[in-house]
């Protein structure tokens, strides 16, 4: 309350002007991404209720994020369930492709928007059939930059960056690596035809985020791809208390 | 282009703030970006002109404040100013510094006109 006039406004804390003017200044602290992160709280909450473990994956276009997702089901095959999210800004092209594989895949089409959000997420997890699915993918749209804003409620990120990308990504677009928690090089079969050195990417994103995990993998040749599958599932089962689910 | 999406969420945060508190005209908005964000200070500007329109906001001009990043280096055990992108201790080098600030965006101040002080 105000000590000159106690009118109430603004609360305690905050200064204002009195005399003829009306003029008031109003200090804060909102984060402009606090509904955001509350709704992927929420996300969490609604996805722990149902023992569902939440994958958000992303990279710049390209790098093989469908792909590596294609590797990892087949895979997975008859040891778990595993169901899709599928963001893209516009087509169902990548959910076709999961789906073809017998998977329940949803489509979230972001229109204009480069990233997806929490609430996005959320409306897509009330169309998926949760109780069938014990590792979720949320594939983000492609774009090693705003995706690194939005917590989507999941309970890893995980980001790819692809052999043909450049080994100086890391550091062109640290947040997105800062966000997550681990990083796979991708498409590391066709390493003998291009100047990229793993080991780069791989130190500067220690140096983003000390604890990142890192994986190389091919979904071409299927290199690294059980590793990133049994890495994942340990942490479901870190998660969950379970064995493999 | 997140810009966009927190323009939008700015407006509406602003929005919500200036009726709760009764205002009848918004004077001023001030938003403070860390540098470790990536975001772009001229396209939020830009995002914001448009985000406003037809808003409470609608003609309100916005004053951005840059936040520099600071950082907490375990190995010095003092807070120091980061310049570079990659968080590393410009004295010893060292990795792993607890960023303190300059990875948030927020609303921080508005001018509000209230119909009675």
């Amino acid at each position: 309350m105000c000590e000159h006039c106690g009118c109430g406004l603004p609360p305690a804390g905050e200064t204002h002007t009195h005399g003829s003017d009306t003029r008031v200044r109003v200090d804060l602290m909102q984060s402009l991404l606090d509904t955001n992160r509350a709704q992927a709280e929420e996300n969490r909450r609604h996805l722990m209720d149902h023992r569902v473990y939440g994958v958000n994956i992303m990279s710049s276009p390209g790098a093989g994020k469908t792909t590596l997702l294609e590797a990892i089901v087949r895979q997975a095959k008859g040891r778990f369930r595993i169901g899709a999210l599928e963001g893209d800004v516009a087509t169902e092209r990548d959910a076709e492709r999961l789906r073809t594989l017998g998977i329940p895949v949803h489509s979230l089409t972001t229109g204009s928007t480069c990233h997806l959000d929490a609430k996005l997420v959320h409306a897509g997890l009330h169309v998926l059939p949760l109780d069938d699915i014990d590792l979720l993918f949320v594939e983000n749209v492609g774009n090693l930059i705003c995706p690194g804003l939005y917590d989507l409620g999941c309970h890893l990120n995980g980001v790819l960056l692809s052999v043909t990308e450049g080994d100086d990504k890391v550091a062109k677009y640290p947040q997105v690596f800062r966000f997550s928690q681990f990083l796979s090089i991708t498409k590391v079969d066709l390493l003998p035809h291009v100047a990229f050195d793993p080991e780069q990417p791989e130190r500067e994103a220690r140096i983003l985020k000390g604890d990142i995990r890192c994986h190389r993998t091919s979904a071409v040749s299927g290199e690294g791809v059980d590793a990133l599958l049994e890495y994942l599932l340990r942490e479901c089962e870190a998660a969950y208390g379970t064995a493999s689910p | 282009m997140h810009e966009w999406s927190l323009a939008v969420a700015l407006v509406g945060e602003a929005e919500a703030q200036a009726r709760s508190r009764g205002a009848v005209r918004v004077h001023e908005v001030t938003v403070t970006v860390g540098t470790l964000t990536g975001i772009v200070p001229d396209l939020l500007a830009r995002a914001y002109e448009v985000a406003r329109q037809g808003s409470l906001l609608d003609g309100v001009p916005l004053r951005i404040i840059v936040e520099e990043c600071r950082a907490f280096c375990p190995a010095c055990g003092e807070e120091k100013r980061v310049e570079d992108i990659l968080p590393i201790c410009p004295d010893c080098g060292g990795t792993g510094l607890d960023i303190v600030k300059g990875e948030g965006i927020a609303l921080t101040q508005m001018d509000l006109e209230v119909d009675h002080v």
